[in-house]
């Protein structure tokens, strides 16, 4: 890709209009990174056996670490953790409606189908953001592609042996038929800033493209194994993308940051070292 | 070998599964190893909420990772303890998810508040160190080999805790205040970690003649109090009143035991305190949702009709 010619530069090189894409980019990947992160760890001391419960909290904390980059990246372009998430409103989140849905105690069948939705949308997304004209955007995406291949085989394994029994097999359709509208808002626009996302080489595919190849190798996969897929859905409301939540989101929130609010911080500790790019 | 052969040759890393070992030396093990086992699990199941609560996405990161550590913890002890002979790991989690599980004093008590955090990962955790440390020297090859690992990591958790102390006592001083009392909550808890005064313990006296553990009670409570209350001071807790401790001058303590409620600490070590029956009906609820998850792996296990390729965990 001749990314070079139209590289956007970093943080500082921005125009108004290029940090304005570069940012709806940038925040939706934190977004849907956080809070599929948050409702992984439901999980945790409550997976079917110890060694899943292990699995999936390393979902649960590449996931952190990726959101973690993704809202680093964000406030480089001026804002804070504290801003982005803890003293924020939850209607200025733009993850997908699919991330924020509970799980029900013992429902397994709708993790393992969550994580395989969003895991191929990420696959897709990700490919579409290695040549990214940001080279943020760029880096960061190379370091977190080889974890997210894992995710999703540890994704497909989970689904080729349920499907090979019967009551697994009803859990995971009736799954797949409660989720798939939501997988489809991962590829709902944010405003009208998606034009400028794809002109200016931030994102190699339009959501459009990534739609229709999501759609395919979902199908396709599921349908192999005996599943039906609903392709002729419509992607669920509210769709999230348009800062339009599900009461489950405001709850979530709530949640997340009562602690924050209760010891009356007014700052995210941070104990990590800094990364380099 | 029995078990006068096993008092005799007892020492650092004797046994191992390839011994012929007395029932008593195995079933005293797989009750230490079971415990412990248990306690991690129940810690665990304590402190997950925390993953959520935390107030940033680094101390976010830090709790699933130690809530991680120790669900591996209890496999690597629950394998240790099954290579006695004496009870599977599913027996082992059965008895757990029914109460009949035995787990440590400190996990059978509600956690609501993050001020209450460290006192888990601070004082639990470092107290267990220290205890676990000397149980590197354990008679139980098996057992003293996973202390290896989970000291290492136990000694991450502490950090965590030191730094989520640190933290609130330089806070506000509304933070102070809640992380004070919350402090003076769990102190006679923490005290009761190391249990009753040796001449009170039951099952010490043959777990020390084989070498499955290689100090008492009461050295291990020493240890604790003479680094932790110094470290509690330094963050600016305040020793309370009650329980009284004694300082002997020469690196040990007294605790005045009547200054602790020893009824409660009897009834949550039956498992019939109200946060034992609600942490243990809480985890055993979340156990039984997923037992048809579990049921589908033991029926494609048992008729080989799992799929071909490596099997999904």
């Amino acid at each position: 890709m001749a990314t070079t010619e139209s590289d956007l530069g970093g943080p500082t090189d921005l125009s108004e209009k290029e940090q304005r894409a570069v940012e709806a980019q940038l925040l939706r990947l934190a977004d849907d990174e956080l809070i599929q992160a948050e409702r992984y760890t439901f999980w945790q001391v409550r997976a079917p056996t110890l060694e899943s419960d292990l699995s999936i909290s390393n979902n649960a904390q590449d996931e952190l670490g990726h959101a973690r980059l993704w809202y680093d990246a964000v406030q480089q372009l001026g804002y804070s953790e504290e801003s982005l998430i803890y003293e924020s409103d939850p209607s200025d989140f733009q993850h997908s409606t699919l991330v924020e849905l509970p799980f029900a105690e013992g429902d397994w069948a709708d993790a393992i189908v969550r994580a395989y939705l969003y895991d191929v949308a990420e696959d897709i997304r990700l490919s579409a953001l290695e040549d990214s004209s940001y080279e943020i955007i760029r880096n960061r995406t190379s370091r977190i592609q080889g974890e997210e291949g894992y995710h999703l085989e540890h994704a497909e394994s989970w689904l080729d042996r349920m499907a090979l029994d019967e009551e697994a097999s009803e859990r995971v359709q009736a799954a797949i038929d409660e989720l798939y509208p939501y997988a489809l808002t991962l590829f709902e626009p944010v405003g009208d800033v998606e034009a400028d996302i794809d002109r200016l080489g931030i994102r190699t595919m339009t959501l459009d493209e990534m739609r229709t190849e999501w759609e395919t190798r979902v199908e396709s996969f599921l349908t192999e194994l005996g599943f039906d897929v609903p392709t002729d859905a419509a992607p669920a409301t509210p769709a999230g993308r348009d800062n339009e939540h599900t009461d489950h989101w405001h709850d979530l929130h709530e949640q997340m940051t009562s602690s924050y609010r209760n010891l009356g911080r007014d700052e995210a500790t941070l104990i990590m070292a800094d990364d380099d790019e | 070998m029995n078990v006068d052969e096993v008092k005799d040759c007892a020492g650092p890393r004797e046994f191992s599964p390839k011994d012929d070992l007395p029932e008593e030396y195995r079933k005293a093990a797989t009750r230490m190893l079971e415990f412990h086992a248990n306690s991690e699990i129940m810690g665990a199941y304590l402190e997950r909420p925390f993953i959520r609560k935390a107030p940033s996405i680094e101390r976010k990161m830090a709790f699933s990772a130690k809530v991680q550590d120790e669900i591996g913890h209890g496999q690597m002890l629950y394998r240790a303890a099954e290579s006695l002979g004496i009870k599977t790991r599913e027996e082992m989690l059965d008895d757990l998810a029914n109460g009949d599980g035995k787990f440590l004093n400190c996990f059978h008590y509600p956690m609501e508040s993050y001020v209450e955090t460290p006192m888990i990962a601070f004082f639990v955790d470092g107290a267990a160190m220290r205890r676990q440390a000397t149980l590197k020297k354990s008679s139980w090859e098996p057992y003293a080999h996973a202390m290896d690992k989970i000291c290492f990591e136990e000694g991450m958790h502490v950090k965590h805790g030191e730094s989520i102390l640190r933290e609130l006592m330089n806070g506000s001083r509304r933070e102070q205040r809640m992380t004070q009392e919350a402090f003076e909550e769990w102190w006679p808890r923490i005290l009761q970690f190391f249990g009753p005064t040796d001449d009170q313990s039951t099952h010490h006296d043959f777990a020390a003649e084989v070498g499955l553990k290689t100090c008492t009670n009461d050295e291990l409570r020493n240890a604790f109090l003479n680094t932790y209350i110094p470290k509690a001071k330094k963050y600016g807790l305040e020793m309370p009143d009650e329980p009284r401790i004694r300082d002997n001058g020469d690196g040990t303590y007294e605790v005045v035991e009547d200054d602790l409620d020893w009824d409660e600490f009897f009834t949550v070590s039956q498992n019939e305190y109200d946060g034992s029956i609600e942490q243990i009906s809480g985890r055993r609820q979340a156990q039984e949702a997923v037992q048809w998850v579990r049921d589908m792996m033991d029926d494609q296990t048992t008729t080989n009709s799992g799929p071909q390729t490596q099997a999904a965990d």
